[in-house]
């Protein structure tokens, strides 16, 4: 140990004090120190990783008349290392040392773009993405990487070429595409630049951001419509190319958070078996980690294992009970599970542990109201609007369960409020027509302000819901023959669409107006939210 | 074998360690400033002395590193901008400033007041002069402070202060005899959370101001998170980790009240994390629009829709993304005409991965990504920006531009300091063609320092004729940078007062009506032999601060009165000729030739 450390040392105090001028031997290129700040505070793991690339680096510097080549690897694996713990500085050092070592290898010189790229240093990012490139002229990936740091520094035409030569030696690159694309967006070229979006969102669904290049393509175009339509699908996920390299160092780090971070991409990929793997090594190394353990939960309940995520929630609970986040979602899934009664524990312990925990209360509130505890629910829903009002599906829910209570006068009220708090959420007017055309109490209806609310919904939209709706109306204000004709229109498109339980609901309706007598039931027990 | 490696290697650091804040600071009090600076920090010298104080110790408390706002008002109608900084204290009760890792500067914690005393000299130049009214301006404003927004909420001409913070906010009503008195709770304003950045804007044209409040996360320090960077170290969270919590719209009710509107206003949502707020008039309909610029999400453009509501137009307009689809960590924003063609366009900064966003807009509020193109991006990538602000320094006609940063994650470069999030500021001159140059190195000695800058507000404090900035600085002292070059050129200043109407039902009934700057008025100052400019009395914009609303416009190497034209948030136009040049001048409603 002792041996390796003032070898270590000769090395690292030559380099400082020749600043930059470290060699091994007259012929071989100048070195540069590679310095690591403290790591006294980060994870063994790391620490271990650490040692093990040092070791290996020392081992090499031991080795006399070893290539230089080796040692240029042996350099370039701890850059690697520095780099995917962002010690960008000491990693630049390490990597630049490999790339004199070991010109020829264009490993070094690419890494070195991603780190400059990675310190916003755009140039020498394309000057070093560009060197790898005369040594691999044919990577897709380098050349998909040098087109980016072109565009970065508001160089489109200077990647043209390159995303070109991408796509033509991968035309089933979506990142090519999309690069190639985003080069059409910069210089105005619309119609291009659709072509190339729409391939690359065909080739890589998953990579959602694409439907914003796309969206701002087609607002170019002046086609709006379609442009709102793709933002509107807008996600986080880039396309990527297939990057060896890269991935390689994605996946170099072995700490609970570097897990967590990986985890949190496959996430967001949907890709909830890879996520729930990355949660369950970060756990490993950092097993009281609650936040951690709940996205295991939450990667093992979105990949359909209900019980190991309950297992995982179960076990923050334990460990963390002040975690409220694992009481509302362990909440959810008793919920899904049909287990009312400890849905309605779990959601009150999160709200317990965080007052301010809105969706928690909310999904109380709905709990409660749905399981013979609506004024419990009631109020929970009111305690929501106080701490924020404009959250409209708990003004929704409070209303509706007005109706579950049979306080109509006091659930139009309500719902007349909310139609002016929040003007442009159908759900309203459509709650409102159904209590309007069909409350039992007399001095609720009003036919003909139901029926207008119901024909305003219906130009904009042709629901069941909405039609039977239109047909309560028509029934309240006395026209008994119109209402069965539109009920049954609607009975057709449901049974159309498969939808037998809507279907049987329906025809009691249809029964109500063949025998000329109104709805007085705006909402069944099942149809309430 | 870890402490070896740590030993071994950090012997082997090539670059000399960087500066610490102390010593920067230290570094600044000493040198001279060289002649060719273009702005000198006079806060010492001036009594501007303030340091943001956030409590840290240890336990890595998320709301630490977001603080704090500076606002430059003119509290007493004398005619120059006097400084309010919100001060921070310990956020654990449990704790007292002795727990604290970085000791607070003597002062009491609470905000502070400095009135500005300017002096004129014999040769005609302005030195600025301040002292501390904190206590007699009867502000009492000790909680965790965040920002502050400035307006004069109750048209009395005496300007007012709102305060964010993290716990419940202020609204300080000016009672126009050098004292405030704390109305938070009777005007319905005073919102318990986090808020960042506040706006007064006059949304629905009714002559009253209204309040639109950026709110952050759900945070408490028992929901408090422990969160590390990638190798394991402790570091703050993001904001990811925490719930958003919705931005609040306040209608003025004209009677010293405010209703909260925002169920009805702001549809959708909550649209947060916000951090920076900026009101102005994007697609030219002559109402006010509001573009909130959001940590880690999607930012919002809320497009006035004339019947009291808004709706987000982010995406379509380009504006919600960076150029790659994703949301940015957007923080300080501002908006302002860089192209002078008209339309306000837009500028927000981020992360250090990110770079900063410009936004050009074509009209009509559709926007295009320009940051590329214009250089900002990429010369922006590797900071972390905070205060900014569309501001003609050089006077030459071209609105540029100064970034306050400071990091919000550990610089592992600089692990052995206290407080290891400093940052230099960044200065970029426009140069009339799309893009903007790096002029930091010639801007002065307070650019070099690595501070944890966070608010900057941005106004003629020495009433000469160029745009001076007060930066707010977590634990380092507070700046004055004082602009030396801006006045070399001919410039017009104008203050744009309005009387929209007094208050109905308030105490303040009987009072006449003051006049105030009308914020959100734009103006098009139309020369003999030169583009057209376009500017717009505002106070907001920028990080969590309240910028002079008056407007300077600087008019290059011409010294032709030009002339101006008003367009008051009423829809109204007035016009002005013959503006006199390389002086103040107001311009009062109605006292113009209408157009």
């Amino acid at each position: 140990m002792r041996r390796t450390r003032l070898r270590w040392l000769a090395i690292a105090l030559a380099c400082a004090a020749q600043a930059g001028a470290c060699a091994r031997g007259s012929s071989e290129p100048s070195l540069r120190p590679v310095s690591v700040p403290d790591l006294s505070a980060i994870e063994p793991s790391v620490r271990d990783q650490f040692h093990a690339r040092h070791s290996a680096l020392v081992a090499q510097i031991a080795r006399r008349g070893a290539p230089a080549a080796d040692l240029g690897t042996a350099y370039g694996e701890l850059g690697k290392l520095l780099m995917a713990a962002s010690y960008f500085d000491p990693a630049e050092a390490a990597y630049l040392n490999a790339q004199a070592l070991a010109p020829a290898d264009a490993r070094w010189p690419y890494y070195l773009g991603h780190l400059y790229k990675a310190k916003g240093a755009l140039e020498k990012s394309a000057a070093s993405f560009d060197r790898a490139l005369q040594l691999r002229p044919d990577d897709a990936a380098t050349l998909i990487w040098l087109g980016e740091a072109y565009l970065a520094q508001g160089r489109p035409d200077a990647a043209r070429p390159l995303f070109g030569r991408a796509v033509a030696l991968e035309p089933r690159s979506a990142a090519a595409h999309f690069g190639a694309g985003r080069v059409s967006l910069a210089n105005g070229e619309h119609a291009d630049a659709v072509t190339h979006l729409e391939t690359a969102l065909a080739l890589d669904p998953r990579a959602t951001s694409t439907h914003y290049q796309l969206g701002m393509a087609y607002r170019g175009r002046g086609d709006l419509a379609n442009a709102e339509a793709q933002l509107a699908q807008k996600g986080n996920i880039e396309p990527r190319p297939d990057d060896p390299l890269m991935r390689a160092l994605d996946e170099l780090l072995e700490s609970a958070e570097a897990y967590n971070v990986r985890g949190g991409r496959e996430l967001e990929a949907r890709n909830w078996p890879a996520a729930a793997e990355d949660f369950r090594k970060g756990l490993a190394l950092r097993p009281s980690d609650p936040s951690l353990r709940h996205r295991l939960g939450t990667a093992l309940y979105e990949s359909g294992d209900a019980a190991g995520a309950v297992e995982q929630f179960r076990e923050i609970i334990r460990t963390s009970p002040d975690f409220a986040r694992a009481h509302f979602s362990l909440g959810v899934v008793m919920e899904a599970g049909g287990r009312h009664q400890e849905a309605i524990e779990s959601f009150s312990n999160a709200v317990a542990r965080d007052p301010g925990y809105l969706q928690a209360r909310l999904q109380l509130a709905r709990v409660l109201a749905r399981n013979g505890a609506a004024e419990k629910g009631l109020a929970e829903y009111r305690q929501v609007l106080e701490r924020d009002p404009a959250m409209k599906e708990a003004a929704f829910g409070y209303a509706m369960t007005l109706v579950r209570l049979r306080r109509y006068r006091d659930a139009r009220d309500s719902l007349v409020s909310a139609i002016n708090t929040y003007p442009g959420d159908p759900r309203f007017s459509y709650a409102l027509a159904r209590v309007l055309a069909a409350a039992p109490d007399a001095a609720v209806r009003d036919g003909a302000r139901a029926k207008a609310l119901a024909d305003r919904l219906l130009t904009t939209e042709h629901s069941i819901d909405v039609g039977a709706t239109a047909a309560m109306a028509l029934a309240e204000l006395g026209d008994y023959l119109q209402a069965a004709a539109v009920q049954r229109d609607v009975i057709a498109v449901a049974e159309r669409g498969g939808l037998h339980d809507v279907v049987q609901h329906l025809i009691v309706n249809l029964n109500l107006y063949e025998r000329r007598q109104p709805c007085r039931t705006p909402f069944t027990d099942e149809e309430l939210p | 074998m870890a402490l070896l490696i740590a030993g071994v290697l950090s012997a082997c650091r090539a670059d000399p360690p960087p500066h610490s804040s102390a010593a920067a600071a230290g570094a600044a009090a000493g040198e001279s400033e060289s002649a060719a600076a273009w702005f000198v920090d006079r806060a010492q010298e001036s009594g501007l002395t303030f340091t943001y104080f956030n409590g840290m110790s240890g336990d890595f408390l998320f709301p630490e590193m977001l603080p704090g706002g500076v606002a430059l008002l003119d509290y007493d109608n004398d005619g120059d901008l006097d400084v309010f900084f919100v001060q921070g204290r310990m956020l654990d009760a449990a704790k007292s400033p002795a727990d604290a890792t970085i000791a607070p500067a003597p002062q009491p914690l609470m905000a502070r007041l400095f009135r500005n005393d300017l002096v004129v000299n014999a040769d005609g130049s302005r030195t600025p002069h301040f002292v501390d009214v904190t206590q007699q301006s009867g502000i009492d404003a000790r909680g965790y402070g965040m920002g502050v927004a400035a307006g004069d909420f109750n048209n009395d001409g005496c300007i007012d202060l709102y305060v964010t913070n993290f716990g419940r906010n202020q609204l300080f009503r000016n009672n126009c005899d050098g004292s405030f008195t704390d109305v938070s709770k009777a005007s319905g304003t005073d919102i318990s959370g986090w808020s960042v950045s506040a706006a007064f804007v006059d949304y629905d044209r009714d002559g009253w101001l209204d309040l639109y409040v950026g709110n952050y996360v759900v945070w408490d320090i028992q929901s408090d998170q422990k969160c590390t960077g990638l190798t394991g170290k402790r570091d703050y969270c993001t904001p990811a980790v925490y719930r958003p919590q919705r931005d609040r719209l306040f209608h003025n009710n004209r009677d010293g009240t405010f209703t909260d509107v925002t169920a009805r206003a702001l549809p959708g949502g909550p649209n947060g994390p916000a951090l920076g707020v900026t009101t102005a008039d994007f697609d030219n309909d002559g109402w006010i629009d509001i573009y909130v610029a959001n940590d880690g999400r999607d930012n919002v453009l809320w497009l006035n829709q004339r019947n009291g509501t808004f709706k987000n137009v982010g995406l379509l307009a380009g504006v919600a993304v960076g150029a790659n689809g994703r949301p940015n960590g957007s923080m300080g924003v501002d908006a302002g005409d860089f192209d002078n063609d008209g339309n306000e366009d837009l500028f927000t900064v981020q992360l250090p991965s990110e770079g900063a966003r410009l936004y050009h807009n074509r009209g009509a509020a559709l926007f295009d990504d320009v940051s590329a193109a214009s250089g900002l991006g990429p010369m922006s990538l590797g900071y972390t920006g905070f205060g900014t602000a569309w501001f003609d320094f050089d006077n030459d006609g071209w609105l540029d531009l100064l970034v306050a940063n400071g990091a919000i994650e550990a610089i592992k470069e600089r692990g052995a300091q206290l407080f290891p999030y400093g940052e230099r500021k960044l200065l970029f001159r426009n140069l009339g063609n799309g893009r903007f140059a790096n002029v930091t190195p010639q801007a002065g000695a307070a650019f070099r320092q690595f501070e944890v800058s966070r608010g900057a507000a941005f106004g003629d404090i020495d009433n000469d004729g160029d745009i001076d900035v007060v930066i707010s600085n977590i634990h380092a002292p507070a700046r004055l940078l004082v602009n030396t070059v801006g006045n070399r050129r001919h410039w017009i200043g104008l203050r744009l007062l309005g009387r929209p109407a007094a208050a109905r039902r308030s105490p303040d009934s009987s009072a006449p009506a003051g006049w105030r700057d009308m914020l959100g008025a734009r103006v098009e100052v139309i020369r003999s032999n030169a583009p057209t400019l376009w500017r717009r009395v505002r106070s907001d914009g920028s990080y969590a601060s309240a910028n002079d609303p008056r407007v300077l416009v600087g008019l290059g190497d011409t010294s032709d009165p030009p002339t101006v034209r008003a367009h008051w948030p009423d829809g109204r136009v007035e016009e002005w000729r013959a503006v006199a040049v390389d002086t103040w001048t107001t311009l009062r409603q109605g006292e113009g030739v209408a157009r």
